[in-house]
């Protein structure tokens, strides 16, 4: 296709599940988008989903906004394309999202051909690369070894924009695709029809949050078109705007340096971008670079299942008590440590009206009447972990300290049981820079007609 | 001189994840004045955010001054990855307010 001629891409919202209004849909629509395509998932949940390959969003909301999606897209007669599918992009991930695209094709009665990329790496495929000297460290601070891939349960790379072109090239209606780069999955369509790589790619960063570059923000749509020198941005709903403040706001978010980023394959400089208000609703944004790597290098997100994981929420009013806390958690800790040895415990107070978000960093004045604790224990198993949390609780309940003014319990339980069983618990292992053959090496496609 | 907490000037102060193992801090403002007046008030530095987060500086890993943003933006290395135990904010969205009380010259 030409290079001049515009290619609009319709983002529904930020994540995939997470809600976009009608109207802002049937505008968006009547703008005449060539393209569906939105992201569903991130690391930024956590590395929970990844290692446990639960989905992020439930599949009753997947399955509504999918199925709006599709067949508006039916309609239209464009495609729809849904990136990191079920919150990580693992493979059990795709299969669950693809199951469900399955049961709205049937129920909305139409036919289609689907297409879904994997995005799992094989473990001995991580360790050849580590053997190979084919893996950097993003920015963990140390190198990925195969003893950290033998304890990985769950790994997957960045997919870049050319493994979702071959998907289109193939004649898909709809893609899943596993874990990809968020702007990739909007700038494939774009770049698979002639665009300037450098302005989707662009544009997919800005695009990926739907209509959070657009004021008033929210989970809502949000249009690019991609020109020959520029690409312009417009929120579907007409009660929104895009502003040169807020569309250049979004381009620092959740990302460190905004003049530079690294992508599969290639890097971009931002520095000399442009954002210039066009109208009341749209902005115009130029100036992106793009230069192509030597080597291509994907992204690996791996998890480990790090332990079992038992909790305790509790209040603490009295305060003699606030007063002693920080000796008091230290010398339960201490008593915990000591009993359950040499088993291993990880014990964490989370103290509210303290430190409990920022622990360490916290630097504010102690304050306030009452305290909120989580006791937080993770162990090699779940009895262990329950076991080590309800000694805590039970002996912190009943813990004489000095100057103790009510002897008859120290902490206030909202919850019988006490102690929460909360399952597995996950660490992120992997976020390294692997080497690859070619763009599509590691993510396969698959193709089946509905 | 006066000063104000630097929240009295910006229009936002955000903190979030930028990846597992960053918090990105975002200064946001609408008034050119003000954002030239905190970008060049020497307030605002990579030794000042450590301070007001008890980090050593090196724990800084990036600071820019985006002149087309009107914003400042640095970035720390995070205590703990994401999602590690004992880690308490699972999208870095709660560690803006040291940052935001920093004093500046007021204006």
């Amino acid at each position: 296709m030409e290079k001049s001629k515009s290619i609009t891409v319709l983002t529904p919202t930020g994540t995939l599940g997470y809600g976009f209004g009608a109207e802002a849909l049937s505008r968006g629509m009547s703008l005449g988008p060539a393209v569906i395509a939105v992201d569903a998932g991130s690391t930024d949940p956590g590395p929970s989903y990844l290692g446990s390959n639960k989905p992020l969003v439930s599949d009753y909301s997947i399955r509504r906004e999918l199925k709006d999606l599709i067949s508006a897209a039916h309609q239209a007669g464009i495609p729809v394309i849904v990136g990191s599918a079920g919150g990580a992009g693992t493979g059990p991930q795709v299969d669950r999202t693809v199951a469900l695209v399955r049961s709205i094709v049937a129920e909305l009665g139409i036919h289609l051909k689907l297409a879904w990329i994997y995005a799992d790496i094989p473990i001995e495929r991580a360790k050849a690369a580590v053997d190979a000297g084919e893996v950097q460290d993003f920015e963990v601070g140390a190198p990925l070894t195969t003893e950290i891939l033998d304890q990985t349960c769950s790994l997957v790379a960045q997919m870049g924009h050319e493994p979702i072109c071959a998907a289109l090239e193939a004649g898909a209606d709809v893609i899943i695709a596993g874990r990809a780069c968020d702007d990739s999955v909007i700038a494939a369509f774009p770049i698979w029809k002639g665009a300037e790589p450098a302005l989707a790619i662009h544009m997919g960063k800005i695009l990926e949050c739907g209509a959070f570059s657009a004021e008033p923000f929210a989970m809502d749509v949000m249009l690019g078109t991609v020109h020959a020198d520029h690409f312009i941005l417009e929120p579907g709903s007409s009660q929104r705007r895009a502003s040169v403040k807020s569309v250049a706001a979004h381009s620092l978010y959740e990302r460190e340096n905004p003049f530079s980023q690294g992508g599969p394959g290639h890097i971009m400089d931002l520095s000399s971008c442009s954002y210039q208000q066009s109208g009341q609703r749209q902005v115009k944004v130029a100036g992106a670079r793009i230069s192509e790597t030597d080597e291509y290098y994907v992204k690996l997100e791996g998890a480990r299942l790090a332990g079992y994981r038992s909790v305790c929420i509790a209040g603490i009013r009295c305060p003699t008590l606030i007063k002693a806390i920080d000796g008091l958690l230290e010398e339960v800790r201490a008593k915990a440590i000591a009993y359950f040895a040499p088993e291993e415990v990880i014990i964490t107070f989370h103290l509210y009206g303290r430190n409990g978000v920022m622990k360490d960093l916290e630097t504010a004045a102690e304050t306030g009447h009452e305290l909120g604790l989580v006791i937080d224990v993770v162990a090699d198993s779940q009895e262990l972990a329950h076991a080590a949390c309800h000694q805590i609780s039970g002996g912190l309940l009943h813990y004489h300290y000095p100057d103790v003014i009510n002897p008859s319990g120290n902490l206030a339980f909202p919850y019988s049981p006490s102690d929460l069983d909360l399952g597995p618990h996950y660490e992120f292992s992997a976020y390294h820079l692997m080497k690859v053959t070619s763009p599509t090496e590691v993510f396969p496609v698959h193709f089946e007609d509905l | 001189m006066t000063s104000l907490p630097l929240y009295q000037l910006a229009d936002i102060v955000r903190s979030k994840n930028a990846g597992p193992y960053r918090i990105t801090f975002d200064i946001m403002f609408t008034d050119k004045a003000r954002y030239e007046a905190v970008r060049d008030g020497g307030a605002i530095t990579p030794e000042t955010v450590a301070a007001a987060y008890g980090l050593d500086v090196s724990q800084i890993s990036s600071f820019f001054k985006i002149d087309q943003a009107m914003a400042l933006k640095v970035t720390i290395v995070r205590p703990r990855a994401q999602g590690a135990a004992g880690e308490g904010d699972m999208y870095g969205c709660q560690h803006h307010v040291p940052l935001m009380n920093i004093a500046v010259p007021a204006m």
